[in-house]
Formats: C-alpha cells, sequence, structure tokens
C-alpha cells in the first residue's frame, strides 16, 4: 500500500487525523510563540552591537530559524512515526509519543538518560576504542558545541534576567572567565576539531570518508561560524569596543587575532557581529536538513533501543 | 510513479537511518561490502544513506511541500540487490560508534522490501518453495530428516519426543539433518548428549525448518506459519529444555519466536549445554585430541547472541588440544560470507568472504578450523577446499565426541 492509495487517503481525511494534524501544528506555533516571546521580551542591556536595528534584525532571523528548525525536526520525526510499531496517523503517534517520552524521562529515567547520553553519544566511548585521532575530534566538537550552548544560556540568564554584576562589569569573575575565557575555550575546542576534520576530509581523505555537498556544507558552514566569531572578537579587542576593553588576555584567541588587525577595522564591528549573527542562526535552522541532525537524532535513537521492549533472549 | 511503502520499516529502523552520523566505520569493516568488494551501496552506510534519500525524497519536509518525487526503478532495484548482498553479521553493529543495532535494521530492512515486491531475490525463490513444501531448503522428502539418526541406531537410541517424554529436545536443523557433509554434526552431536546421560529425544520426521531462512530474507508472513508449527510441536513435546546445533536454528528459536508466540522452554545453543555438562562433571572429556585449534564465531552465535566463552571453554577442555587465536575474533571475527541468503544468491561473493576468513585461520598457526554452525562449516569447508589448505574443518561437537570416553 502506498502512501497516496485510496484507503489511506480515507483514513488521512478522517475527522481523528485532521485533529491530530491540526493539535500537532498548534502545539508548533505554541512552542515558537513561546520562544519568541522569551526572546523579545529580555532586554539585552548588555550585548556588544550598538546599532539597535541589527540586533532587532537579528532576533527576527532567529525567531524564524529556530521555528524552521522546529519544523523540520518534526517532519523528520513525522517520518519516523511513519514505520510501523504504532497505532494511528504519524501525527497522532507524535502527539501521543510526546508527553510520554517527557513522563518517562522525568520519572526517574533522566539521570539514567543523561548519563547514556554523556558516555555513547557524548564521550562516544565505542569510538575511543576504535580511533583516538577520530574520537579526540568528535569530542572537541560537540564537547565545545555543547559547551557553547550551556554558556550562552548562562550568560543570557545572567545578564539580561538577574542582572548579575560581576557578569557584566569590566573586571568581573563571571565576565572574564565566562564570556572571556569560557567562549574562547569552547570556540577554540570547536575549531580544533573543526580543523582535524577538515584536514581528515580534505587532505588525508582516509577511504573510509564520503564527502559529498552535505558534508562539506556542515563542516565548512561550523567553520566558518566559528571563525567568524574570533574574528568578531579581534575586531572588538582591535577596535577598543565596549566590552572588549580591558581584560584582553581572557580572550586568549581572539586576542591572539586582533595583534594582526588595525584598530580601524572597529568601524565594521556592527555589520560582522551582524552576518556572524545570521550565519550561527541559518545553522540552526540547517541542522533538521543536514548530516548535522545526528546530534538530534542519535541520543534518541540510543535511548529508544535501551529502553525498547527487547524479546526474549536477546543478548 | 512508484510510491514507495515505509510503513513497513520500523520506527526505530527510521530513527536509526538519521541517527547515522556517516562517519564509515562499518565501510571498511563490512564483509561483502567493503572487505570482498568495495561496493559503497553493499556497506551498512551506503544503504542507509540511500534508502534514507528515497524516504525523503516522497516522505520529507520537501516532499509535504512539492509533492513526492519518482524513484527510478532502476535505482529501487539496484538498492534491493545490493542490500542482499549482506550476510548480516553483525560487524557493523559492532563497530558503530553511534550504537545503531544494524542487525534489526537490515532485517527489517529486508521485510521492507520484499512488502515493496523488491525482495527477496530470485535465487531466493526455489528455497523459499522447497521450505513451503517441504519442511526444508535442500528440496529433500520430510521422511529423510531423521535419517542420519538411523546410521547410528546401534549406538545411540533417539527417542521421538511426539512419542516419549524427554528432558531435552535437540532442535536437529535442516542442514545437519540432510546434508550428507555435514550429518556427522548431528550425530556426534546426539553421541555427545548420550555419553553426558542427557534425556533427549529429537521431533524426528516431523521437525519443521526453524524458518531462519525465511526471516533472514524478509519473507516474515511465510516464516510464522513455520514456527507456529514448530511451536506447535514443542507444546506437544513440552521439554524443559530445547538444544540446537545450528547457530542460525539457536538465533531464530532463541530470539524471533518468542515475537511470534510463546516458547516455554529454555533455549541453548548446544556449546551452552556441553560446557555446563563439562563444569557438573557430566561429561568428561578423556581422550587426547592431538592438534593446534581455532575457533571461528559464527555470527549468529557471537554477535547475534553474545556466546563466545563456551565454545573456547570446551576447546579448552579436550585434552591435548592447543586454542589459538584468529587475529579477528569474538565481536570482530570475520563472517564465513554465507549468511543472509548471500551464499544461495550471490554465490562467488560468499566464496571470496570464506577465502578471507580461510586466511585468518591460516594466519593463525592453527592446522583445525572449528566451528559450531552448519553453516559457516559448509562455507569454510568449501574455501580450504578451493585452496586447498592445510588447515582441516571441524565441527566442535566432532573434537568433544572424540575426546569422550566413550570413543
Amino acid at each position: 500500500m502506498g502512501i497516496y492509495s485510496s484507503s489511506l487517503i480515507q483514513a488521512r481525511m478522517s475527522g481523528r487525523y485532521l485533529k491530530d494534524r491540526l493539535a500537532l501544528y498548534l502545539l508548533f506555533l505554541a512552542a515558537v510563540v513561546a520562544f519568541s516571546a522569551i526572546v523579545l521580551l529580555l532586554p539585552y542591556e548588555t550585548v556588544y552591537v550598538s546599532e539597535r536595528s541589527y540586533l532587532e534584525l537579528f532576533l527576527a532571523v532567529v525567531i524564524a530559524c529556530v521555528a524552521v528548525f522546529v519544523l523540520g525536526t518534526m517532519y523528520n520525526m513525522l517520518v519516523w512515526m511513519s514505520g510501523k510499531g504504532l497505532h494511528g496517523s504519524p501525527e497522532g503517534r507524535l502527539l501521543r509519543l510526546l508527553p510520554r517520552a517527557f513522563r518517562f524521562l522525568v520519572r526517574g529515567r533522566l539521570w539514567k538518560a543523561t548519563a547514556v547520553f554523556a558516555k555513547d553519544a557524548l564521550y562516544l566511548s565505542k569510538l575511543k576504542e576504535r580511533s583516538a585521532s577520530r574520537w579526540s575530534m568528535h569530542l572537541l566538537i560537540l564537547g565545545g558545541f555543547i559547551s557553547m550552548f550551556v554558556l550562552d544560556i548562562i550568560s543570557t540568564i545572567s545578564l539580561d534576567i538577574l542582572h548579575y554584576a560581576p557578569m557584566i562589569e569590566e573586571d568581573g569573575w563571571a565576565k572574564l572567565w565566562i564570556r572571556d575565557f569560557g567562549f574562547d575555550f569552547a570556540g577554540t575546542m570547536m575549531l580544533a576539531g573543526l580543523l582535524i576534520a577538515a584536514g581528515r576530509r580534505f587532505v588525508l581523505k582516509p577511504k573510509i570518508v564520503r564527502t559529498e555537498l552535505p558534508d562539506a556544507v556542515s563542516l565548512l558552514f561550523l567553520l566558518a561560524v566559528v571563525v567568524g566569531g574570533f574574528v568578531l572578537e579581534g575586531i572588538g579587542i582591535a577596535g577598543g569596543i565596549s566590552g572588549h576593553e580591558a581584560n584582553h588576555e581572557y580572550s586568549f584567541l581572539g586576542y591572539a587575532l586582533s595583534l594582526a588587525m588595525p584598530g580601524s577595522w572597529g568601524a565594521y564591528y556592527d555589520q560582522i557581529w551582524l552576518v556572524h549573527g545570521l550565519m550561527s542562526a541559518l545553522l540552526i535552522a540547517y541542522i533538521p536538513f543536514s548530516k548535522l541532525f545526528h546530534m538530534v537524532a542519535t541520543p534518541i535513537a540510543i535511548e529508544a533501543d535501551r529502553t525498547s521492549p527487547k524479546a526474549v533472549g536477546s543478548p | 510513479m512508484r510510491k514507495l511503502d515505509i510503513s513497513g520499516l520500523d520506527v526505530l529502523s527510521l530513527m536509526r537511518f538519521d541517527a547515522c552520523t556517516r562517519c564509515g566505520e562499518c565501510t571498511s569493516t563490512c564483509p561483502t561490502g567493503g572487505e570482498a568488494q568495495d561496493i559503497e551501496l553493499v556497506t551498512p552506510r551506503g544503504k542507509i544513506l540511500k534508502l534514507k534519500e528515497f524516504c525523503r525524497m516522497q516522505y520529507g519536509l520537501r516532499a509535504k511541500l512539492l509533492g513526492p518525487k519518482d524513484i527510478p526503478e532502476a535505482q529501487l532495484r539496484e538498492l534491493a540487490s545490493r542490500s542482499y548482498e549482506c550476510t548480516i553479521c553483525g560487524q557493523c553493529k559492532t563497530v558503530c560508534p553511534a550504537h545503531l543495532d544494524t542487525i534489526s535494521m537490515w532485517e527489517n530492512m529486508r521485510e521492507f522490501l520484499v512488502a515493496n515486491g523488491l525482495g527477496p531475490m530470485e535465487a531466493h525463490a526455489q528455497i523459499v518453495k522447497s521450505i513451503e513444501n517441504y519442511g526444508n531448503p535442500w528440496m529433500q522428502p520430510r521422511t529423510q530428516r531423521s535419517r542420519w539418526a538411523k546410521r547410528i541406531e546401534t549406538e545411540v537410541k533417539t527417542k521421538d519426543v511426539l512419542k516419549e517424554k524427554c528432558e531435552v529436545l535437540y532442535f536437529v536443523g535442516c542442514t545437519a539433518a540432510y546434508d550428507p557433509n555435514i550429518r556427522d554434526m548431528a550425530e556426534n552431536t546426539a553421541r555427545v548428549l548420550v555419553n553426558a546421560g542427557v534425556d533427549f529425544g529429537t521431533l524426528g520426521n516431523d521437525e519443521g525448518c526453524c524458518g531462519s531462512t525465511l526471516l533472514r530474507t524478509g519473507l516474515q508472513e511465510s516464516a510464522k506459519k513455520m514456527v507456529e508449527k514448530n511451536i506447535e510441536l514443542f507444546e506437544r513435546a513440552s521439554p524443559s529444555l530445547i538444544v540446537t546445533s545450528c547457530a542460525g536454528c539457536f538465533k531464530t528459536i532463541k530470539q524471533d519466536y518468542p515475537k511470534m508466540g510463546v516458547v516455554r522452554p529454555k533455549v541453548v545453543h548446544v556449546t551452552q549445554l556441553v560446557n555446563e555438562l563439562l563444569d557438573s562433571g557430566r561429561l568428561r572429556l578423556d581422550k587426547r585430541v592431538e592438534g593446534t585449534a581455532t575457533f571461528h564465531d559464527p555470527c549468529h552465535l557471537g554477535r547475534h547472541n553474545g556466546l563466545y566463552d563456551e565454545p573456547r571453554r570446551i576447546l579448552e577442555a579436550v585434552p591435548g588440544l592447543r586454542l589459538v587465536e584468529m587475529e579477528r575474533n569474538r565481536a570482530e571475527a570475520r563472517c564465513c560470507g554465507a549468511g543472509g541468503g548471500v551464499k544461495t544468491a550471490f554465490p562467488d561473493l560468499a566464496q571470496k568472504v570464506s577465502a578471507l576468513r580461510v586466511e585468518d585461520a591460516e594466519r593463525s598457526g592453527a592446522d583445525m578450523l572449528v566451528t559450531s554452525c552448519p553453516f559457516c562449516y559448509q562455507s569454510l569447508k568449501a574455501g580450504l577446499e578451493a585452496k586447498p589448505s592445510r588447515v582441516s574443518m571441524h565441527d566442535l561437537m566432532e573434537l568433544v565426541s572424540m575426546a569422550c570416553s566413550h570413543g
């Protein structure tokens, strides 16, 4: 039976199917609205960019990109839900599964799931045994990415909600160690991992590596965002932009780059900030349509495999 | 336009397509795709990416917005054919950094191919017909199934569990029962069980194919009939233990049967039972068997069921025998090339893979290549004879029987 067979169309046109579909889109809309509300309500008083319209454009693109990310992820999950093993339309299955998965996790499974995620998806225990270089490469990229994400959340909460002074003041401990050193460290991790990946993929070309457009785009996209971040920081330091005026050594890599940059480049800081911001947002939107989606799918698959009922006798 | 029906693919399989990181770890160690042929589409990554691409073409976001795309029939046929070149050995599961359960993926993929009229291969048709008509894949009459037992009836009395109550049901399997080159496997297993004083019997001519071939080629519905019939016989015989000497039957009865029915007796492979008999002292190995042996882990016993120690402990218990390991052993063991219907549909490919394993055995310095699966035995023996090699092929129960005090 194909997807467009008459019997299925009939089923899809049924009231239940339309109700499920509507409910799923309402859920998607609610998630996007909730995210937009959070993004738009934050004051952004300490943001480095001075041009307010650039900030507003960036925020609008972030909201749109996150919406695309959620929609893409939802459609990928609907493809999963088209398989056998569950009842009802894919939309209905996903709707029923989301709260169940949430309850499953919060009812004492969260720590176990986190431990499995840390060991099998983040630490990649299996890859470590097979190839130390590839294991380091992946750990650097993913570790840097996750650290960056966590640091972003910490910074946003402490700056825009708590107005935590040590995070704002030029010589505050949190500003130096989290905003300056922390981000540089996470970025350096990612950069090192990405350079190893690029070297393997484009220079060494081991036989197992298959480079097609999606592989190259994903890698170059990530590299452009990370390198762009350091270039932006370098320009900020070189140009003496607000927030980059002192204690440069904490932003070690950005500072190193700034030494090669003329101070006049500071005049383009806002424009480069916008380009970097837009690229970061577009990267988020690109994830569900690229190989990077394994960041979402692999931990879910590992957890689903671990917790799904096995036949008696399975090893 | 041909519309692919993906409703036969497991939710978990579809999830795993997205979870594949494209790293390629599976490509170099894949026995048929990477080592024997070097064809990307045969490798796990190749199959995953191609099938994922097809699914996206008709079910992804772009398909929802702009309509599904047509998939050229030739490409579909090529994917199907290449997918059947996989022995489902599970080496990819061992090496996958994303922990994908590729074994169930490939079995499910074949089910999907059959549902879409793309599988099994033409060469499998004869075997399927034979299983459906004769209850075995070898086109042999049912009445000949227990012929092996008659050959040894003067030394071993094999009971019929449907007529006499027995503690243990020995599920012989089609290959050991019918293939004249492997019949020794059934005979030696029976000898060992008698020597240990095990109260055992068989289903005689009523035993049907376990359904492994059908399940591995994606014919779930046909297999279900065989499975239900065998389960009914298990119920009638009601033994406390079912023992198999075939690794394929073992996997099928232990892992697949419970998905389709209730198997009350405990199911073990003969290596597990013999290991227990040796531990408990019920079986004693007194006679020396001189030689250096290396053990080939059957995929269905090792990677599919995690049984690695039992056969090795048995070999170590044989007086005079020295056990050496091949460079690739246990979870990393190279496949013999016969499984997953490959030997039937692609005999040349199976031979290429078995030749690689034979080379492994020769490099180990062993003079005996031992295994515990009739299919591996067939394939590796052919590989040794094709060379020809100084290494000789043995079934594990043959060596145990030689070492038993009965002589």
